[in-house]
């Protein structure tokens, strides 16, 4: 599973080396070939297309959530960390709007899926008060083994 | 100011105990080339960035790097959960225990406490972003030690995570760098 019989469509080019390109080089490119989709992203540690250098072949572990709650989970950690990618990149390019974009579009997701999160699961940030109860004290918390199957 | 999310950065899920990795994994918590020295070197440096944007970059990276350091202690505790007395002794963490038992405790692989000498900040722009390039490669390096001792796949998918942060935040820090230095720094 680390190894290349992933599921994904792999980008071959930035695959077969390790030549370490300038982002500066294709901010020419379109949008969408610079990113590459937001589960992709979030396995590899690495949204970007032309980023993206894994380790002797090794590109990563596929995820496989155990239940509804850790499938949500892994969804909302997926475009979170989308958007701290982007956040990296648009803190230097504030003016590339096409990435600002894509920006607007995954925290939208990522709001809707926290809330969705909160109300069927418990609370992810503290200001998530929508439970009769006080829950945000309530285990598990990230760090927790919990048969490998709650938080994380 | 911070708030706190509570998910990791990337889940982190393992099942079997691995007292050595453990060990070997301080090295990301509390080392010289830790995600604790990054957060903390990004985390002050910020405060003499000439800009907006090396404002925003070095906090926003900050705070990501203490996302990571709650990954790496994560793995840590997972990795030793349950261990007996015995089981420590045997794996060379012995001393460790004497002073934490099962605590987790920012130190490097042999023990060292974390130390801020372990980064600087100078208040100079050009010498504290070089510095940050460095510091990304080597926990690029780190990491690909840390893959090549591990035999667990439940450790090495976070590991090529935390691996290609180190690759982006490289790049970022580059063309911050690339930036100041054109702008005259």
């Amino acid at each position: 599973m680390l190894f290349e019989n992933n599921d994904f469509d792999f980008d071959v080019l930035s695959l077969a080396g390790f030549n370490f390109q300038e982002p500066n080089n294709y901010f020419g490119y379109k949008n969408e070939e610079k990113l590459v989709s937001t589960k992709e992203g979030f396995l590899r540690g690495n949204m970007w297309k032309n980023e993206y250098e894994p380790y002797k072949g090794m590109t990563y572990v596929k995820l496989t959530p155990k239940n509804e709650r850790e499938a949500l989970l892994y969804q909302i950690m997926e475009y979170d960390f989308a958007v701290n990618d982007l956040n990296l990149y648009l803190d230097l390019h504030p003016e590339d709007e096409s990435i600002y974009e894509k920006f607007q579009e995954y925290v939208r997701l990522c709001i809707e899926l926290k809330d969705r999160y909160a109300r069927e699961f418990g609370p992810l940030t503290m200001d998530q008060t929508g439970s009769q109860n006080y829950e945000w004290m309530k285990n598990p918390w990230p760090w927790d083994k919990s048969g490998g199957s709650m938080y994380v | 100011m911070f708030k706190y999310m509570k998910t990791l950065n990337y889940p982190v899920n393992i099942k079997k105990r691995d007292l050595k990795m453990a060990k070997y994994l301080h090295t990301q918590f509390g080392g010289s080339n830790s995600e604790l020295a990054a957060a903390l070197r990004y985390f002050s440096q910020k405060f003499t960035m000439p800009d907006e944007k090396g404002k925003s970059l070095l906090n926003d990276i900050a705070t990501e790097e203490l996302g990571h350091v709650e990954m790496i202690a994560t793995m840590i505790k997972q990795l030793t959960e349950g261990a007996s007395v015995e089981e420590m002794k045997a794996a060379g963490l012995g001393d460790m225990y004497s002073e934490h038992a099962l605590g987790v405790y920012p130190s490097n692989a042999s023990g060292v406490p974390f130390t801020t000498g372990y980064f600087a900040v100078t208040g100079d722009v050009l010498a504290d972003i070089s510095e940050d390039m460095a510091a990304e490669q080597k926990a690029r390096a780190v990491y690909e030690n840390l893959i090549e001792l591990a035999t667990d796949e439940d450790v090495i998918g976070p590991l090529l995570f935390l691996r290609q942060r180190e690759i982006i935040h490289f790049n970022r820090f580059k063309e911050l760098y690339k930036y100041y230095k054109k702008k005259g720094y």
